[in-house]
């Protein structure tokens, strides 16, 4: 219970300095807005396939948005020594770990929630109804990305340049993540059998359990190197 | 609270910032940590605060060996690092409020009287981003008063604050030691270390050089401290 409680209050924390800071969401939330402008300007595609190529584009978004946001993850703990204050208080270090991901988690989601819908809107994609599917999809493999993303976030804090170590070290690691999300989605978006999508759901949802429990496992020594 | 630090070293890549630091500290004393820059002050206050892991040596508190992992089994520890560990974009309130509950304290309605204490009962509401060094080592002081640490590492206090500042802070480390506390202070104010401190421990190239408890004449240690600090305004009179 007092996991849970510590867990709440760094998450309340973590959002009220969102709140007041406004430097990841709007960052990550122009960006994703951005970047569909772009792509909607730079390739001419048809609707049919702007349905087909909805998953890969929508990642690539999503994956550069969340990778900016951590970017400044860690950037209230970084100020004034605040890590160090959470490292010497009688806290299971988890509890950092869990809150961040779920702040991460929550970003990218208040995102995608924007960036989903108006690439249906740019694109002309039709498929309205299949959106909410597509949307939850996104959500479990964002999941993946939040809690891999958090853990080096931690472990690249007080690394030289890790502006660029960041991205190349998530990057590879959610390749898993990122193949299994959109091959999800793109079942979803054909209205293809729910068995075609299902090993990727079950791909998808084992690498957030495994990335999450390795996660809450290592936080501790990760922080502390 | 019984402190035995056996055989601890600590180095950065090749360089030693620790080496072999044997001490033995118990309740009540008020150990001042003195030494050159670079003599390993810092790095002995964060290792004892479990924020860096040694390279060899251990740290035992009351018997069960130390880490940064065990540190939420065991008595609490605190820092007070002048102008850091407090968000920026949070109130004195709420950052009271928020290491409060890190700490599963119940002592929320204890918040004002705990600013009033410190001479900030009107900035309660506002931002830490609003408050000067001075300010900010105050609420420190007022959080952990709060908090109640039976161990308190102390770094560099005396920078940043004004007189009044100084009295607070001293009449608060008193009233740890007196209440069955340790408190180690890492300073370069050698007068101040003189006055306040019952025991003093020099540092030089991450060794002990010097550990002597206070005597009524203490010639021994200001021929210690001549050694690194030239005499002037930190001496005293």
């Amino acid at each position: 219970m007092a996991f849970l409680k510590q867990t709440a209050w760094l998450l309340r924390k973590d959002l009220l300095l969102e709140l007041r800071r406004r430097e990841s969401l709007l960052a990550m939330f122009f960006f994703g807005v951005l970047l569909l402008f772009i792509f909607n300007f730079a390739l001419d595609i048809e609707r049919t396939k702007a349905t087909e190529m909805a998953p890969g584009l929508l990642w690539l978004a999503v994956v550069f948005c969340g990778t900016l946001g951590m970017m400044q993850l860690f950037q209230p703990e970084r100020e004034n020594r605040c890590l160090e204050a959470l490292l010497i208080s009688p806290i299971d270090r988890a509890t950092i770990f869990l809150s961040k991901s779920c702040f991460n988690l929550l970003l990218m989601a208040l995102v995608e929630l924007v960036v989903f819908p108006l690439y249906w809107i740019l694109f002309g994609v039709t498929a309205w109804d299949r959106l909410p599917l597509v949307f939850l999809y996104g959500l479990l493999g964002t999941v993946g990305f939040c809690v891999l993303g958090t853990l080096f976030s931690a472990l690249t804090l007080s690394a030289r340049g890790r502006e660029i170590l960041l991205p190349l070290l998530i990057l590879p690691l959610i390749i898993p993540v990122v193949l299994a999300t959109i091959r999800g989605m793109d079942a979803i978006l054909r209205n293809a059998e729910f068995a075609e999508s299902l090993p990727w759901l079950n791909m998808l949802i084992a690498f957030d359990v495994i990335f999450l429990t390795a996660g809450i496992l290592v936080f501790e020594w990760v922080v502390e190197s | 609270m019984h402190l035995e630090i056996r055989r601890l070293s600590k180095s950065y890549g090749f360089a030693w910032a620790l080496r072999e630091i044997d001490l033995e500290l118990r309740s009540g004393e008020c150990v001042a940590l003195l030494g050159p820059n670079g003599a390993g002050k810092t790095t002995l206050i964060k290792t004892l605060a479990g924020i860096i892991r040694p390279t060899a040596g251990e740290i035992l508190i009351d018997g069960a060996r130390f880490t940064g992992q065990t540190a939420r089994r065991l008595p609490r520890i605190g820092l007070l690092a002048p102008g850091d560990h407090l968000y920026e974009k949070l109130t004195a309130e709420e950052n009271l409020r928020l290491f409060l509950a890190l700490y599963g304290s119940e002592k929320r309605a204890a918040i004002g009287d705990a600013l009033a204490q410190v001479g900030l009962q009107d900035w309660g509401r506002e931002y830490v981003s609003a408050f000067s060094s001075g300010m900010k080592c105050r609420l420190s002081i007022a959080k952990w008063q709060l908090l109640d640490p039976g161990l308190l590492l102390v770094d560099e206090p005396y920078g940043v604050l004004d007189g009044g500042g100084v009295d607070l802070l001293e009449a608060y480390l008193t009233r740890v030691c007196r209440s069955g506390g340790l408190v180690v202070m890492a300073t370069h104010h050698v007068a101040r270390a003189a006055a306040l401190c019952s025991r003093a421990v020099i540092l030089k190239r991450g060794r002990v050089c010097f550990d002597e408890v206070k005597r009524s004449s203490w010639d021994s240690f200001f021929s210690a401290v001549g050694d690194f600090v030239p005499r002037g305004e930190a001496w005293p009179s």
